[in-house]
């Protein structure tokens, strides 16, 4: 076999003294071994820094991590999620995005049905157009398409969670 | 840090990553996984940083941004590496930061910091005496020493290596290099390693 050391395969010799060289690598290795005063020296002093290393254990994690962690989480709930939460207790979880709609749809007829009062001729010389009763349903309708959206998974293009 | 490479490792790469498909039905809004991959990961997480800064309060803290942004995150989740390659570059890009930021804060910490709260060696009879006891730390602090003084890149690496036994391909994933460029990083941390500690054999 040849040197690892010479031909700059030192991961051998660190897979070896580790433990982790594949079965079938060892007997040719440990052969070499006997030979080569470098590499045994190399694997000598390899495992005495993998003992070392294994002195080395962290305190425990503290046991309220987990609730730090979701008291900062929870702001990052959407809000779909909060509603949903609310309608839990009801088992009307899934119902959200129905609600939501049904919701925007009566709006949208409260809307329509707040016609203007006929004009008064007496009051009014000119006759002027009605523009807000069109523009709150195109808004109304907008808002049917936002909410109705809550109901597809979000796909942003956000480059921040793509690997 | 907010540009991956996307290293493209085939469509089921979920399939062969159980955290990766945990972190699926996080984006699909299942919050009970998160819950999962929290209990599986904080732990190596915590540690890994501890190890890195050397600092528990800072360590913890950082763990914490870790998570934060994997939940962050969840929406747009692809599986295009594993779960842990991840999660450890998060991390990694998290303590250098860190390790930069505060670079003489972090050394007098350690410096000060006893190993009061690290669990001492038990012995046969569940107790160690006082002398094994000072044995113990003033290896431990060898040890924590000898890593502190590691370059950061060379201290990630071989902490990612030794401890959470991550292959070459996956530490240049991490740390976004090449594997060639990890064995090298490795060879010379060792080195250093095996310079100040061998004589504990």
């Amino acid at each position: 076999m040849q040197c690892p050391m010479e031909t700059r395969r030192k991961e051998v010799l660190l897979a070896y003294s580790s433990g982790k060289l594949d079965a079938v690598d060892v007997p040719p290795l440990e052969g070499h071994l006997e030979s080569c005063p470098g590499c045994r020296e190399f694997v000598q002093a390899q495992r005495a820094v993998w003992d070392a290393l294994d002195v080395w254990e962290p305190a425990p994690v503290s046991p309220d991590f987990n609730r730090r962690l979701y008291q900062r989480l929870e702001p990052q709930a959407s809000w779909r999620d909060r509603v949903a939460r609310l309608f839990q207790p009801f088992g009307l979880g899934r119902m959200i995005p129905i609600a939501a709609s049904a919701a925007v749809v009566l709006m949208a007829a409260l809307l329509i049905q707040r016609a203007p009062a006929p004009l008064d001729t007496a009051q009014h010389e000119t006759a002027q157009v009605e523009t807000v009763q069109p523009e709150q349903l195109v808004m109304a309708l907008d808002e049917m398409e936002a909410l109705s959206q809550l109901s597809r998974p979000v796909h942003a293009d956000n480059t921040d969670s793509k690997m | 840090m907010d540009q991956w490479v996307n290293r493209d490792v085939g469509a089921g790469a979920a399939d062969r990553d159980p955290d990766a498909e945990l972190m699926l039905r996080v984006r699909d809004g299942d919050g009970a996984s998160f819950g999962v991959l929290l209990e599986k990961h904080r732990v190596p997480v915590v540690h890994f940083l501890y190890r890195m800064i050397q600092n528990h309060a800072v360590a913890e803290e950082l763990a914490q941004e870790v998570f934060l942004r994997v939940y962050r995150s969840r929406a747009t989740y692809e599986p295009t590496a594993k779960f842990t390659t991840w999660l450890f570059r998060i991390a990694t890009h998290l303590a250098l930061n860190s390790l930069r930021d505060g670079k003489h804060e972090r050394m007098q910490e350690r410096l000060d910091e006893t190993s009061g709260d690290l669990p001492a060696r038990q012995v046969p009879d569940g107790r160690p005496s006082v002398e094994q006891s000072m044995v113990y730390q003033a290896r431990l602090e060898e040890v924590r020493r000898a890593v502190a003084a590691l370059p950061e890149k060379q201290r990630a690496a071989v902490l990612m290596h030794k401890y959470r036994e991550m292959e070459y391909k996956q530490i240049a994933e991490v740390l976004d290099c090449s594997e060639s460029a990890v064995k090298s990083l490795l060879f010379r941390a060792y080195e250093t390693l095996r310079a100040r500690l061998a004589h504990m054999a």
